[in-house]
This record gives structure tokens, C-alpha cells and sequence, in this order.
């Protein structure tokens, strides 16, 4: 090819290119959301005299059009290849594939942050709690504790996040929960751990609390494709995960009530497991409080479970133990207003959070 | 408007092209002027009006300069022009500089303007300084006030760069230009590498830094990494814009000179300056350096005007005192070589090599330090000073997440690529189209990164 052969073929092409990424970009419908990402869209701004002055038209332009891009997907999984391959980087936007699961790099383990939640549950204890009520605590360690050890990434010593817990949670008999799992207890695309696989973790808190959980449990599987909130955000072309759910005497026979929306809500929503998050089918996702009440329950025993999204799917495996578990958010729900939704009296208290919600503790309300 | 976003690339440059090579040829330089407003307005709209009064006082200047050259007027207007030129600068950019260290020193406490930097000012500036200048030293004044303000406000140099002088495009910009097929091809070429170097490799060095700046774990290896990768990031950040800047020129027909010439090969800080954005450096020895007596007037005059050029590069780049550090190392450096170290560095070249690599990028670690005793902090800590640990897991984790991106960069840096892979021509126009669409991708998934020369 002489050159200037070659010289009209790269005119040509980019010819070709910018004509086609215009019409492209102007002539293809924008969508409102975006489905992998989980999240609204930039939408195109409003255009006016004040909005170009003060230069927010452009920037929210450049938003737009980069947010609404034709076959973004298909560009954000081109791009986290070539970061991970052609590159040989270790993480895209933090979040790494190693042994076929997803997982997200957390480190450094951040004190003040673990402080915080400490302070914020010994506040809720010495405020609500009579001396001699029972009050556990349980770390719920992310995937990145059995991953990243094998694959190199970075990892926080999970040993001694634990052990701030035992030594400063004072207030709290610690139960030990991270010997029971492993990576396969969690989904391959998502943060959290699997229903169908923690049924030991819940034996082992029931234990722990004085109380005891039916073992009648049956396993069902959502139809449907769920492609967990790392996938989205890595664009990472992995499989889907199977959704999974358990349930029994106990569970079928709970009823659930949201006081946030002031409404009945089935332990397992299945509109929402074919959703944005299928996740949220769990006790319908992030609610501020919860209660579930067991009407056949041996016992009277009740419990007050202050958790993150990891005890949607822990809190029904628990039913059979408790005639009532009220689960509590406290990044929803101030925690100086407690009194006016909960009775503390009697009630187990069980504060079970997930690592990534504890060093990132600045989301509870203090 | 930045070059590395989508708005430019999908939107303004297609639409800007049609219109250009479209259109009849003789309103070519008014698309191009009416497009190089848009673009600056995009980012700075309130900005626009100057960007205009400066080109206005250019012309009026211009005209006056040439029309009494030979009398003591030109001179007179010659200094008026600068001077307005510098006024502008020194308003927007140092103001607020000045009334900081005054209040330090004063103790008084005089408000700040607080403006925010009209971006390319630095640039056009001296564009405009340089034109007056020109006209004062013979060269003909531009008669068509839409020709000269295309010449200041051409959108692919204008925010940063590339220096360009009238002279080097008076006559495409009378003629009119008109870009011959291979110009355009090349310039789409130089376009899209310079992209590539911007995206793909300064963004992600950039990653690096910005791991680094917000690491409570500094160790030994952890600044290395920063202050090698800040000085790569740097590098592509610019010559990626310059390139991307050149490309255009030549695909709307326009030749602007070269700013980059492998500098990281220099073997002498002297060198370095020569190949190390040559049209800023060529600009203060003509207009600062040469004016001053250069040296012409004996060696304790020459010492006295590299201190003072260097100072003023220096403070070229930004109102604070690790700017002027940063010039004041390198006038230190260029006398120390002036003086004795040039003729023995030339008798090993390896030992220069490391020499000059070794001050540039201490240098760089100054250039970008927030504040003069953070960037010591950070250049004690090359060392070990305080006690710093040798590793620290973050820093093995980078090291093990950027060595390809680092290794590019080094690679990227020499013309090792340029002699090692030749493309077959028949391929060029796929890979050239593939490398867009890879690029597209960084940017649908990256977030806003803007060049680090808008800020100067």
C-alpha cells in the first residue's frame, strides 16, 4: 500500500467514524438508567442563560453524554479488560476477579472508623439497656478476607479487626462467626454472603444467644438471572449467580411488618428479586425497622437485631428461635429516637454488622 | 472544553470538521475562529470576554507598533502592549499570591480577589506579548483583526500549548489554509497517540500519584513509585496535549512547531530544557533572555540573567512559592553546568543520564508538592529521612497493579517504540480505528480528568 493509499484509508475511516459516533450519539434514544450500574443516568440539562453563564450547562453536558454513550456496557466491559489483561492491573475501580468471584479492595482498616461504631453501639446500650440484658456482637468479614490472601491484593488483618472488637466492645459477649465461612458462602458477582450457606453462621449466633433454630428448611431458586453490584460496577463480563432462598415451618409462617412505609411485607419479595438489586428480595432491601413475629414460636424469647444488608438474609434463618426479632438500621434511624420505636425490655440485643459497613462507619447516625 | 471528553471528541471536533472542510474555503479560518470561541466559552463563558479584549489590545497594539516603528512611539506602544498583556496576567493569575505574602509579612489583612484563573491565560499571553513584540522587530502587523484573533484563540492550542509564533503561521493564516490529504492523515494519526498517551498512560500514572497522595502508609518504595510516576504522568499529560494540539493543526492545515523532544534522554539539565516544552523555553530566550544581554555581556550578566528567566519560568507555571523553587533549583543547576559540570558530564554519558533523570525528577516532586515542606517531606522520604519503612503493603500493591503502565511509560518516554514496532501500512488505518474505540471506552468509564497544564 503506497502511502497515499494508506493516508486516504485513515482519512476515510475516521470520516466514517466521526459521522457514525455523531449520529450515533445525537440520534439514539438516551436511557433514563442504567441496569448493570444500578443508578439514574446524567440526564441532559436544562439549558438557559444562567445554566451556560455559570458553565453547570457544560459540565452536566459532559455528564450526560458520557453517561448516556451508545453501548456503554459493551465500552465499560472493553475497558475493564483491557485494564486487567493488557495492563496487568490488580483492580478496575477497586474492584478485582480472582478465583471467578468479584470482590472489592478494602484497606486500609480505618480506626476511627471502628471507634465510631463502637461509640455509637456503646451509646445504644447505655442508653436503652437495663444492667444483665443480654448484648452480642458479631463481625460478618467480607469476601476480600478469603480472596485476596490466595490472589494478592490487599487485604486488612481481619484477625485484628476482630480482636478491636472483642477487647474495646466491652459491653458485648463476641461471637466468632469468620471460621464458618468461606468464599463460596458468597456470591461470585456481589458483596453478600448466600442464604443457603449460612445456615451454620445462624446455629452458631442462636447457640451463642441461648436459643435454638429449626433445621426444617427447604431450598428454592429464583428464576432469573442475578448479576450482583460488583458486576455493574467493575463491567466485568462474569456469569450470573443463582438466587437462592430457604424456606420452613418458621419462616411460612412469619409475618413482617415495615414501619417505615407503614405496610406488610413478605419475608422474601420476588417482584423485587427480579428487580434493580435482586438482593433487596430479602426482607425488601434497606428499611430503616423491621419486625418479624413468629406466631408459632416455643419460645418468647425476642430480639433486636441492629445489622447492615448482610441480615436480610441472616434474620429469617433466626425466626425459629425468637417469637419477635426487630431489625434495626441505624443508618436510616437516629439512634437518640430508639425509645420511641423499640421496647428494649427482655430483648436480646445482637449488633451484627459486616466489615465493610464497619470501617466506613461514618454512615451511622450519631 | 477538554480534548479527552466525549463532548469534544463526538460532538465538536465531527461538526467542527464538516463545517471546516464542507464549507468554501474562504470562510475556512472564520469556522475555525467561530469554533475556537465555542470552545473556550464551553469551559469558560464568563471568560470569553478576556480572551477578546486581549485579542482586541493585540490588534490595536499591532497596527500602532508597526505604523510608528521607527519612531519612539513604536517602542512606547510596544511597552504599553506588554504591559496591558502582563496586567491581565498578573490580575488573575498572582494576585492573590502577592496580597498573601503581603498580609504574611504585613500582618495586615487584605482581602482576597479570590478569581478564578481564566484558562490558557499563561498561554495566550505570551502568544500576544510575542506578536507585539514581532511587529516591533519588523515583522509585519496582521491587518484583519478575525486572522489575528484565529491566531491567538485557534481552539487545539489554545489552552495549553503549544506556544505558537505569528511568524510560524502568518502565511497559512492569509492564504487561508489547506490541509493536503497526507497532512490530514498525519495529523489524525498524531491526534489519536496523543489521546493514547493522555488516556491511557498519564490518566493512569495519575492513579498512582493520587493512591500515593492518599496513602497513610508511605514507605521508602511508595515515593519512588509517586515521584517516577508524577514525573511520567507529567510527560504524557503535556506531550499527549501537545501532540493532540499538533494533530489538529494539521488536520485544519496548520503547522505548529514541536514542544517535546524525548526529554527523559537528555543527558544534561541543559538538554533537558532544550527538549522539555521548547516553546515556552524558546520564547523566554528570545524575548527575556536575549533582551536581557544574554551572554554578550560577560559571565556574572549571564549567572544574573539564567537566575532571573528561571525565576520567572518558574512563577510561569503557577503563583507559589514552590514554582519559584522549582525555577530557582534549575537556574542553580544550568550555572553549576555552565560554570564546570557540562564538559565533565560529557566524558560519561551513563552517570548524566542519572544525573539529570535523578534532578528532574526531584524537581517535579517540588513542582507538585501542595505546599514546599510537603514536597521536602516527600523527597526526604526517597531516602528513608524519619525513618521511614523500605515496603508498606500498598506501596508492593501498586507496584505490582502499575509495573505495565509504568514500564510503558518508561518505554514510551525514548523512541524505542517508534524503532522497535512498524505498523504495516495496510493495518494503520484498523489499528488507528481500534486504539479510538479503546480510548472511547477509558473514556465512557472514567471520570472527569482534566490536563494538568490547564492550570498554568
Amino acid at each position: 500500500m503506497n502511502t497515499r493509499k494508506k493516508d486516504l484509508a485513515v482519512c476515510i475511516t475516521f470520516v466514517l467514524m466521526f459521522a457514525f459516533g455523531f449520529l450515533l450519539c445525537t440520534l439514539l434514544p438516551k436511557p433514563r438508567e442504567s441496569a448493570s450500574e444500578r443508578r439514574l443516568l446524567a440526564q441532559m440539562p436544562e439549558l438557559s442563560g444562567e445554566t451556560v453563564l455559570s458553565g453547570r450547562f457544560m459540565s452536566q453536558f459532559e455528564s450526560h453524554v458520557t453517561d448516556t454513550f451508545p453501548f456503554r456496557d459493551s465500552f465499560r466491559t472493553l475497558k475493564a479488560l483491557t485494564a486487567l489483561t493488557l495492563f496487568s492491573r490488580k483492580d478496575s475501580h477497586g474492584i478485582y476477579w480472582a478465583d471467578g468471584f468479584l470482590a472489592a479492595v478494602e484497606y486500609p482498616q480505618n480506626e476511627d472508623s471502628l471507634s465510631h461504631s463502637v461509640d455509637v453501639f456503646r451509646f445504644i446500650c447505655d442508653t436503652y439497656l437495663t444492667d444483665g440484658q443480654s448484648v452480642y456482637l458479631s463481625v460478618i468479614p467480607d469476601k476480600n478476607c478469603f480472596l485476596a490472601p490466595e490472589s494478592g491484593h490487599l487485604s486488612m488483618d481481619y484477625d485484628a479487626f476482630e480482636a478491636f472488637f472483642q477487647e474495646k466492645a466491652d459491653f458485648a459477649k463476641y461471637i466468632t462467626i469468620s471460621d464458618l465461612l468461606e468464599k463460596g458462602d458468597y456470591y461470585k458477582t456481589d458483596t453478600h454472603w448466600r442464604q443457603e450457606k449460612i445456615m451454620d453462621v445462624a446455629d452458631r449466633l442462636a447457640d451463642a444467644m441461648g436459643t435454638s433454630l429449626s433445621q426444617d428448611y427447604r431450598i428454592h431458586t429464583h428464576n432469573g438471572d442475578f448479576y450482583g453490584v460488583y458486576r455493574g460496577q467493575s463491567g466485568l463480563p462474569l456469569a450470573p449467580d443463582s438466587l437462592h432462598y430457604l424456606t420452613g415451618p418458621a419462616i411460612n409462617g412469619c409475618s413482617v411488618y415495615d414501619w417505615q412505609n407503614q405496610r406488610k411485607i413478605p419475608v422474601y419479595n420476588l417482584t423485587m428479586a427480579s428487580g434493580r438489586d435482586p438482593y433487596e428480595m430479602f426482607l425488601s432491601g434497606s428499611l430503616s425497622l423491621i419486625t418479624i413475629e413468629n406466631p408459632n414460636a416455643e419460645t418468647d424469647k425476642t430480639l433486636i437485631l441492629f445489622r447492615d444488608s448482610f441480615g436480610s438474609s441472616l434474620a429469617p434463618l433466626l425466626t425459629s428461635g425468637y417469637a419477635k426479632i426487630t431489625l434495626v438500621d441505624i443508618r436510616y434511624i437516629h439512634p437518640n429516637f430508639l425509645d420511641q420505636f423499640l421496647d428494649f425490655e427482655g430483648s436480646d440485643v445482637l449488633f451484627l454488622y459486616s466489615t465493610l459497613v464497619l470501617n466506613h462507619s461514618e454512615t451511622f447516625l450519631k | 472544553m477538554l480534548f479527552s471528553s466525549i463532548t469534544f471528541l463526538y460532538y465538536f471536533l465531527p461538526l467542527t470538521a464538516a463545517l471546516y472542510f464542507i464549507g468554501p474555503k474562504k470562510f475556512r479560518n472564520i469556522v475555525l475562529l467561530l469554533a475556537s470561541l465555542i470552545f473556550y466559552g464551553w469551559g469558560e463563558p464568563k471568560r470569553l470576554p478576556v480572551l477578546l479584549l486581549s485579542v482586541l489590545f493585540g490588534y490595536i497594539f499591532g497596527l500602532l507598533v508597526e505604523k510608528y516603528r521607527k519612531s519612539i512611539y513604536g517602542r512606547v506602544f510596544c511597552i504599553i502592549s506588554v504591559l496591558i498583556s502582563l496586567s491581565f496576567l498578573l490580575y488573575f493569575k498572582y494576585a492573590d499570591f502577592f496580597l498573601e505574602n503581603i498580609n504574611a509579612l504585613s500582618g495586615l489583612n487584605l482581602p482576597l480577589l479570590q478569581i478564578a484563573l481564566p484558562i490558557g491565560i499563561s498561554f495566550y499571553t505570551f502568544q500576544i506579548i510575542s506578536y507585539t513584540i514581532d511587529v516591533y522587530r519588523g515583522e509585519a502587523a496582521q491587518k484583519n483583526l478575525l486572522s489575528l484573533a484565529l491566531y491567538i484563540t485557534m481552539f487545539p492550542q489554545l489552552v495549553a500549548g503549544p506556544i505558537v509564533r505569528y511568524s510560524h503561521i502568518a502565511g497559512q493564516l492569509n492564504c487561508g489554509p489547506s490541509p493536503s490529504l497526507h497532512q490530514t492523515a498525519l495529523g489524525i494519526r498524531r491526534f489519536v497517540l496523543g489521546l493514547a498517551k493522555k488516556i491511557l498512560l498519564a490518566n493512569q500514572l495519575g492513579e498512582l500519584c493520587s493512591l500515593f497522595l492518599a496513602s497513610g502508609e508511605p514507605s521508602v518504595l511508595f515515593c519512588w513509585l509517586y515521584a517516577v510516576a508524577f514525573t511520567l504522568e507529567l510527560y504524557f499529560d503535556f506531550s499527549g496535549y501537545s501532540d493532540m494540539a499538533i494533530g489538529l493543526g494539521r488536520i485544519f492545515g496548520f503547522r505548529f512547531s514541536e514542544n517535546f523532544d524525548y526529554p527523559y534522554l537528555a543527558a544534561s539539565i541543559t538538554e533537558f530544557w532544550r527538549r522539555w516544552h521548547i516553546s515556552l523555553g524558546t520564547w523566554f530566550r528570545d524575548y527575556v533572555y536575549i533582551p536581557l544581554g544574554g551572554n554578550r555581556k560577560g559571565m556574572g550578566r549571564q549567572l544574573l540573567n539564567i537566575l532571573l528567566v528561571w525565576l520567572l519560568t518558574g512563577f510561569w507555571h503557577g503563583a507559589a512559592w514552590n514554582f519559584l523553587l522549582w525555577g530557582l533549583l534549575f537556574a542553580l543547576l544550568l550555572t553549576i553546568e555552565k560554570l564546570w559540570l557540562l564538559k565533565k558530564l560529557e566524558k560519561c554519558r551513563v552517570l548524566s543520564h542519572v544525573y539529570t533523570l535523578f534532578f528532574v525528577l526531584i524537581s517535579f516532586v517540588i513542582f507538585n508538592g501542595e505546599t514546599i515542606p510537603q514536597a521536602f517531606s516527600q523527597i526526604g522520604g526517597l531516602f528513608g529521612a524519619g525513618g521511614l519503612p523500605l515496603l508498606s503493603a500498598e506501596a508492593l500493591y501498586c507496584l505490582r497493579s502499575f509495573w505495565v503502565v509504568l514500564l510503558l511509560g518508561i518505554l514510551g518516554a525514548t523512541p524505542l517504540p517508534r524503532k522497535l514496532f512498524r505498523i504495516p501500512a495496510m493495518a494503520e488505518p484498523a489499528a488507528l480505528a481500534a486504539l479510538w474505540l479503546l480510548l472511547t471506552a477509558y473514556l465512557v468509564d472514567g471520570s472527569f480528568n482534566p490536563f494538568l497544564y490547564f492550570r498554568f
